[in-house]
């Protein structure tokens, strides 16, 4: 996977006003949010769904989502970056789903892109320290450590559907994606009790 | 369970992926306020999040800002006599999402997944009505390709000035992962102008539509290349499909 820097003119106060401006409906808000973060929401889709002219039409989708869900995000505290990624990637795994005829069994979408789950976060995340230190460590990851990340990401797959789709033993798949993931967190630093 | 020995599932759980009968545990563990899981799980959506803006950079096409702010209400767009139809709808969608918001939280992701199912089916018709919009077109100019090849893809490509280009092939298996099939509109004497991305299915089709209008005339051929995912400006690497448009009429390469 090409993992390239993100030149995003992410601003911590910014979003905070933006997040305001939506939930207050200035139609200036949403053409500002998709200058930020349009290309990085249709880079996403397209690397799901791999079909330019689905990405866009699910890239539409997912701006009207969060522009009538706005409501549900704090304006002081909600992350509307994170959260606009993971409306994003649930639209295009659904859409994945329903043209694979794969059973919507396991990805739950209300369980992880409800606007109050996206709280608290580090308001520059997609451009700090953190972000770039885990991206380095992917790129160090074997290929199947990386496939793994990649498949339970950007495919929605749980572990045992991993390992039906690399046709390896489950406890196989399973010592790669601890592994893998241990190698990401240690990057992204010790989570603190609340 | 205890948080130690959920600790290896936080990430999973945050990408919906997690699996039984940790995905229980953690929940149960939520629901009683466990401040550990919580602040684990904040932290494997920052992960997610982060892992998100993993994928190669693409670039939309610039109409795409305009029909979301249009679709949105945001800017104006012409509606003409489908003008009532749509302020039904819209009515329609309004007090549909007023009702459902007020039901059981299982009947909300029922709904949710039917809802789902139809807008992934709805993007297929749209798609199925663009292919067939340029297929049915008179000033379609239609070519082959593959047809004298041993070795596949085979099918045909259909070009029509306003409409667009539809591509559909057999035998094109689909890209490698970290692959990505990109159309190519090559002017006659010019370097081939990218028209889009796209993926084979499974079995080794592919139906890809490219809106908007070509200067049929100009047009010398249409091709296929791979390449990396997020697509290249330029092509990178040979042709897999190479269909020459004529000037009037089908002809076969």
């Amino acid at each position: 996977m090409t993992l390239l820097p993100m030149m995003l003119a992410l601003d911590a106060e910014g979003d905070r006003g933006l997040v305001e401006r939506l939930q207050r409906r200035d139609p200036q808000a949403l053409a500002e949010l998709y200058d930020r973060y349009g290309r990085l929401v249709y880079s996403l889709i397209l690397r799901v769904v791999r079909d330019t002219g689905v990405a866009e039409d699910l890239v539409q989708e997912t701006f009207l989502r969060v522009w009538n869900r706005a409501q549900g995000l704090d304006a002081d505290k909600g992350s509307v970056g994170p959260w606009l990624l993971a409306v994003a990637r649930n639209r295009a795994i659904d859409y994945l789903r329903s043209t694979t005829g794969r059973a919507r069994n396991t990805l739950e979408t209300e369980a992880t892109e409800h606007p109050a789950l996206y709280s608290d976060m580090e308001k520059d995340l997609l451009r700090s320290d953190k972000t770039r230190r885990v991206k380095a460590a992917m790129e160090k990851l074997s290929a199947n450590q990386r496939q793994v990340i990649e498949l339970a990401y950007f495919e929605g797959l749980s572990q045992t559907e991993m390992a039906d789709r690399m046709g390896q033993p489950l406890g196989t798949v399973k010592t790669w994606v601890r592994a893998a993931l241990k190698n990401l967190r240690d990057q992204l630093g010790e989570a603190v009790p609340a | 369970m205890n948080c130690e020995q959920l600790r290896e599932h936080y990430e999973l759980y945050a990408l919906g992926v997690a699996e039984e009968p940790e995905r229980s545990e953690i929940r149960e563990h939520l629901e009683r306020g466990c401040g550990v899981c919580m602040a684990e799980l904040k932290r494997a959506r920052e992960m997610a999040a982060i892992l998100g803006g993993t994928a190669a950079l693409a670039d939309p096409s610039p109409k795409l800002r305009r029909r979301i702010l249009a679709s949105a209400g945001v800017e104006r767009r012409r509606l003409g006599w489908w003008a009532p139809f749509w302020a039904v709808a819209a009515v329609c969608a309004v007090f549909a999402a007023a009702f459902f918001h007020s039901r059981e939280k299982d009947f909300e992701a029922q709904l949710s997944r039917t809802r789902e199912q139809v807008r992934g089916q709805t993007i297929e018709l749209t798609r199925l009505t663009e292919a067939f919009a340029i297929l049915s077109g008179p000033d379609t100019t239609e070519a082959s390709f593959g047809g004298s090849q041993p070795q596949p893809p085979k099918g045909k490509v259909f070009v029509n000035p306003s409409q667009g280009v539809l591509l559909m092939a057999s035998n094109l298996p689909p890209a490698r992962s970290g692959k990505v099939y990109e159309m190519w509109i090559i002017p006659k004497g010019g370097k081939p102008v990218p028209a889009g991305l796209f993926q084979s299915a499974s079995e080794g089709t592919a139906l890809y539509v490219h809106r908007g209008s070509v200067d049929v005339s100009a047009t010398g051929a249409v091709a296929v290349t791979l390449e990396n995912e997020g697509g290249a400006p330029q092509p990178t690497s040979e042709p897999i499909i190479v269909a020459a448009i004529p000037s009037r009429g089908p002809s076969a390469q």
